[in-house]
């Protein structure tokens, strides 16, 4: 039984380069396509796999969906590094906010670790849809992971053990920290 | 029948030896397989006809008696230097190994083997010379009054009769998974199949490495100098096999109370007590067994697979039988529903090689224009787990010694006597060879 996929992994819904704008479920003012209220998003797919899926060190993309996946768990491993420094829950929402707007790399750009597999998008209009989205969906998970992810007003260590894990032996999608 | 004093069954592992009389339900003793003996220093010093060393042994000329054997031999490690005589599973220093079964007969079990018959195993692929040492040391140095030596995988079938849940048959599939590695062998009809028996490098040490590594990635109560029998202690005594790791990750949040444990260990030398937080290694630990890849990077195979890989290179007449009785044996097979998981895993791939050849028969029927289905056979998959796991190797040579066939399996002394060590080479319930 290899890594857990996505299941938003059907070709024909909205493309930037070959990454698929997932519909996700957001009060944050982006371009991504809302997702019904009662479903599980991708997002929610991320953070739940992703202490399954982090001890992987082989992943198959089998379509769309998958590469959203793998770009959110990687950015989740950077929330985890970046959160083992913070001190109470207020903080950590705070500093992973930062994190999540903070400048970074899309497909294509020079510091990006996933060139290899991710498309580089088609055109400048594309480009900007990629980063209004993937902002929107670092914000949107930054929302829901803290929530998870602190326990008692602390970063718990039943998370924390993993940020030193390496998903398909990379630690970060690129963020400037 | 005349009346015999029960069989001394001896099965000699890598890790540890089982040895003690037939009929029981438990072997008598469990001892690591080790041998202490003087350093060489010693032995170099007594042939140039000095005594370098001034210990009493080799003042008295008796060198030889100073040796331990299992536990004692380990915690003698200091002063003697400690040798494992079986290596892989084969016997590497007869010498030693021979030393090693006088103390165990003498000093351990404390019988007379000239009155007993012995059964000893050995691992599949045995060579010839070897069985042939074996009833060497057993006939002249010990005057046994009869010997068998037993395959260990046939042995473990033979145990799994006790389950009470498969049909009394020797063939079938043996995971036989220790400390050090796993072996699948498929047995026909008493036979070991042995060009299809494969090994995998991963086994109960890999799962207590995995699960030090993940302690050490959260707990920082953990003396450093402790960790590994942290580890083992955690894997041996709160681990087993989930169906589903994101599910079971799952469970673990909605319920940490029930989930997660806590364990008081005590520090060896200081005897300070301290605390360890028990989580996901629960499950995870033996979880590598059936995705390798996130313990190991050089081997990737799941054991399902494997298994199913082994069972296809048999000669087809078999598989069924293969495929119906799986039989586990072994410590690092004790785990809690490791049988489900793995028979779960195996059914897979057979339906879907069900599933493919149905429907590929199907599309050739149609295209000879006939109207009939095709519907495929069910194939039964079967992992039989039972009590006697552990030391399912002895126990069933413990069953198999105490039934009367067993004396005429055996070679005798006289036999010995007649033909020389080459009797060993052939097995007597093979029939005619001799």
């Amino acid at each position: 039984m290899p890594a857990y996929h996505s299941a938003f992994n059907a070709p024909g819904g909205r493309m930037a380069g070959n990454m698929g704008i997932i519909p996700i479920k957001s009060k944050i003012r982006g371009p991504a396509p809302p997702a019904p209220e009662d479903q599980e998003d991708v997002i929610d797919e991320a953070i739940d796999f992703f202490r399954a899926n982090c001890l992987f060190r082989n992943f198959e993309i089998k379509g769309p969906g998958d590469r959203t996946l793998i770009y959110l768990t990687l950015f989740i491993q950077e929330c985890l590094q970046k959160a083992a420094k913070t001190a109470t829950l207020a903080d950590g929402q705070r500093q992973l906010m930062t994190l999540a707007v903070s400048n970074f790399p899309i497909p294509g750009d020079a510091g990006f670790p996933l060139n290899t597999m991710f498309e580089k998008p088609a055109n400048r209009a594309d480009a900007d849809l990629l980063r209004a989205y993937l902002t929107q969906c670092r914000q949107e998970l930054v929302t829901r992971f803290t929530q998870r992810l602190y326990e008692q007003d602390k970063p718990s260590k039943w998370w924390m053990s993993f940020s030193k894990r390496k998903f398909m032996n990379i630690a970060s999608v690129g963020t400037t920290m | 029948m005349t009346n015999h004093l029960p069989a001394v069954v001896i099965d000699n592992g890598t890790g540890y030896t089982k040895f003690g009389y037939s009929g029981n339900n438990d072997p008598q003793f469990i001892i690591p397989t080790s041998i202490a003996v003087r350093d060489s220093v010693g032995q170099a010093g007594s042939a140039r006809g000095q005594t370098v060393t001034g210990n009493l042994a080799s003042k008295r000329g008796i060198e030889d008696l100073d040796f331990f054997i299992g536990d004692e031999a380990v915690a003698n490690a200091k002063t003697y230097s400690v040798h494992n005589p079986v290596r892989h599973g084969q016997v590497e220093n007869w010498d030693l190994m021979e030393k090693f079964h006088q103390a165990c007969l003498f000093q351990y079990l404390r019988c007379e083997p000239e009155d007993h018959h012995f059964l000893l195993t050995e691992p599949p692929l045995n060579a010839p010379e070897n069985r042939e040492y074996t009833a060497e040391i057993m006939f002249e140095s010990f005057g046994v009054k009869g010997l068998y030596i037993a395959v260990q995988a046939v042995l473990a079938l033979a145990a799994s009769w006790t389950s009470g849940k498969g049909d009394q048959t020797l063939t079938g599939t043996v995971i036989d998974s220790g400390d050090g590695v796993t072996h699948v062998i498929p047995v026909a009809e008493g036979y070991v199949i042995g060009s299809s028996i494969k090994h995998i490098p991963i086994a109960g040490r890999d799962i207590t490495y995995f699960v030090q590594q993940l302690l050490r990635e959260r707990e920082n109560s953990i003396p450093p100098e402790e960790t590994m029998e942290v580890a083992r202690r955690i894997k041996e005594m709160y681990s087993y096999v989930c169906p589903d790791i994101v599910r079971e990750f799952r469970k673990y949040d909605v319920d940490p109370a029930t989930w997660f444990k806590r364990h008081e260990f005590v520090h060896s030398v200081t005897k300070k007590p301290y605390h360890v937080d028990i989580g996901f290694e629960r499950f995870l630990g033996p979880e590598i067994f059936f995705n390798p890849e996130i313990a190991s990077s050089d081997f990737l195979t799941p054991l399902p697979e494997v298994v199913d890989g082994v069972i296809q290179s048999c000669p087809i007449d078999t598989r069924r039988g293969l495929y119906k009785n799986i039989v586990l044996s072994g410590g690092s097979t004790m785990y809690k529903d490791f049988g489900k998981r793995l028979q779960r895993d195996i059914k897979r791939f057979t339906d879907d090689r069900l599933r493919a050849s149905e429907t590929l028969a199907q599309h050739n029927l149609k295209m000879a224009n006939s109207q009939d289905q095709v519907k495929a056979g069910q194939l039964e998959v079967k992992v039989v787990s039972h009590k006697k796991q552990r030391y399912a190797v002895w126990f069933g040579g413990s069953l198999l010694a105490d039934t009367a066939e067993f004396y005429n399996c055996c070679h005798t002394k006289a036999q010995y006597e007649e033909y020389g060590p080459s009797i060993a080479r052939y097995n007597k319930v093979f029939g005619s060879m001799l």
